[in-house]
């Protein structure tokens, strides 16, 4: 925290700061607040507006929207998760996530490892395929993917979700997880090497354990993406029984359209779970898009 | 012999250069195959493939695609929905690459200095950044309803009601209306990211300005900009690579519509293949995105390589 403090005030103390000066900067602190707080309005008015509305009947979300609803009716979030099938969504995600989560990190964190720290021929040919998918958008592949899955008979089923899942993701983990195993010292596997270790045990009992900061980052990111990924299960997944929450919530919206207590209810069940993890994690997550996006 | 038995080692048959190449590299191979197996299967394979079939007419349905060559490119040169999509989706590419990078840059330099309640600030900048596109999509589609949408009752308070209107149902505004929604989920991430390179950015250098009577607008853009060079090229590469194929939040809030107002190249693309099963002709329109996209990318890489030379 020495550094922040120093951070703080990276205008104090220069000569020119009169009184008057000072003044002014009263008053730029004033406008700098304002701006702030109409920004929070703008980013958490529709959270408040959808949350309060959930509670509603859809006559009183017509009647003032940001009135408070004069009682916490739970009947919309109820009827959402058993009418509107949540209960099922949530299931499916939770299957979609574990399942995505799980493959995308053991397997990006493996190649990470062995295209960071072992030798290999043409590892660097290998690299660059694997982080060219960084840059490939989902239409380049999504076609002939579909009529992939047909082929090998998984349209429609939880895998049809989860293998191109687990592919799509793999670029970004092993970018994160190389970027993470090349920041160890290669040292620290070479006394476990001259102890009789092979290379699975250097992996398994030094390298691995050391590199969880940069796996808790991946699992977060892995998970939200899974959780709010759109395209894929939309293409892939058309049975109603198998479709994850985010795509549950659309139909759920196309098909509730009039009732606005129940839009509301189940727009609320379905942010539940990421907003939470959010809220307990916000540090990995914005360490993780920093990470992302500025170092490699 | 005896010389001999001293290179044993050396020349004994299970050392053959094969045999030793795999002893060294089956680590390797062993950790990196899993992965690659699934990425040549699932994205390498298909990737290729998608070039093919945009030289087939293929329908989806029949077991024979037949080769038309350069058939559905020289299509696309004439089809009127191809060139509107690709111009939406320009202009998607230019506002919501800009707008966010500039409101995203205002927060970041107003927090810079981590003023009281920064915490609370970035939590809540950075929230809508978490949710799917669909949440959002929802969200912004309530905001917008011409009956209960809080915009527009926004609007008739200030007495300004001449303006409201179904903002997703006019064609004249929808692509903004959609941009905006996206804009605002997108903030969060310019936002975070600006933020975290301000902190390499020299305080000294900034001083000196100020006591060298350099005003606020004069430190920002000749000293606190060109440090921040590096991470507004990547932050722009990134939005670009997504404005081009952007999706979800269209096809969530309009799809496409009203009158194909919002179609952009993606949205385009998703209805040829999987609505009117023209996957030839979609293909076609899959490459170009991928073209588009991958010369933003380039462009993208360069930048970066410039920036670390």
């Amino acid at each position: 925290m020495a550094v922040t403090s120093a951070a703080r005030e990276p205008f104090a103390s220069t000569p020119a700061a009169s009184r008057g000066f000072n003044l002014g900067r009263l008053a730029g602190r004033g406008v700098t607040y304002v701006i702030l707080i109409a920004f929070l309005v703008i980013f958490l008015l529709p959270f408040i507006w959808i949350w309060s509305s959930a509670f509603k009947t859809s006559q009183e979300i017509g009647r003032n929207p940001f009135a408070l609803p004069t009682e916490l009716r739970w009947e919309n979030l109820v009827e959402a998760w058993t009418v509107g099938h949540f209960s099922e969504y949530m299931l499916n995600s939770a299957i979609y996530c574990a399942a995505i989560v799980a493959g995308s990190v053991a397997l990006a964190c493996l190649a990470g490892y062995g295209l960071s720290m072992l030798p290999l021929p043409g590892r660097d040919s290998v690299l660059v395929l694997f982080l060219l998918g960084l840059t490939v958008p989902f239409q380049s592949v999504m076609i002939p993917m579909y009529y992939l899955l047909r082929d090998l008979n998984i349209l429609e089923t939880y895998w049809a979700f989860i293998l191109p899942g687990i592919a799509i993701r793999l670029p970004f983990g092993i970018f994160l997880m190389r970027g993470f195993f090349r920041g160890l010292p290669p040292e620290l596997g070479d006394a476990a090497r001259t102890d009789g270790a092979n290379e699975w045990g250097v992996f398994r009992q030094v390298m691995l354990p050391l590199s969880w900061p940069g796996l808790a980052t991946l699992i977060v990111f892995q998970f939200m993406w899974a959780w709010n990924e759109f395209a894929m299960p939309l293409i892939f997944v058309q049975r109603d029984e198998l479709r994850p929450v985010s795509l549950g919530t659309m139909f759920f919206f196309g098909r509730f359209t009039a009732d606005r207590g129940m839009i509301a209810a189940g727009v609320t069940i379905s942010m539940i779970p990421v907003i939470i993890l959010y809220l307990l994690l916000q540090r990995r997550f914005i360490e993780g898009i920093t990470a992302g996006a500025l170092k490699s | 012999m005896a010389g001999t038995t001293l290179d044993g080692p050396f020349i004994a048959p299970s050392s053959s250069p094969v045999a030793r190449s795999w002893r060294r590299y089956r680590a390797g191979i062993f950790f990196v195959l899993p992965a690659l197996i699934l990425y040549l299967l699932f994205m390498v394979y298909p990737f290729f493939r998608s070039i093919y079939f945009s030289l087939t007419s293929w329908n989806g349905v029949t077991a024979v695609k037949e080769w038309v060559g350069l058939a559905n490119y020289r299509e696309l040169i004439g089809d009127r929905l191809f060139w509107l999509s690709l111009q939406h989706t320009i202009i998607w590419v230019i506002v919501g690459t800009i707008a966010p990078i500039v409101i995203g840059m205002l927060l970041a330099i107003l927090l810079w200095r981590r003023p009281k309640g920064f915490t609370l600030f970035r939590t809540f900048f950075f929230m809508p950044q978490v949710l799917s596109t669909v949440v959002i999509g929802i969200v912004w589609n309530w905001i917008y309803n011409p009956i209960f949408g809080i915009l527009n009752e926004a609007l008739d308070a200030v007495g300004l009601e001449d303006i409201s209107r179904g903002w997703l149902g006019d064609p004249d505004v929808a692509l903004y209306a959609v941009l905006v929604a996206a804009i605002w989920a997108t903030i969060g991430f310019v936002f975070v990211i600006l933020l975290a390179g301000l902190q390499n950015v020299s305080k000294d250098l900034l001083e000196a300005a100020t006591i060298d009577g350099a005003n606020v607008w004069q430190r920002f853009w000749n000293v606190t900009v060109p440090q921040l060079a590096g991470v507004l090229n990547v932050v722009i590469a990134l939005l670009l690579i997504g404005g081009f194929s952007v999706f979800d939040v269209v096809f969530v809030m309009t799809g496409g519509g009203p009158a194909n107002a919002t179609e952009v190249l993606a949205t385009y693309t998703y209805k040829e293949a999987f609505t009117q099963n023209n996957v030839g002709y979609a293909s076609a329109l899959a490459v170009v995105i991928t073209v588009i996209s991958l010369i933003a990318s380039v462009t993208f890489i360069r930048l970066r390589e410039r920036q670390e030379a």
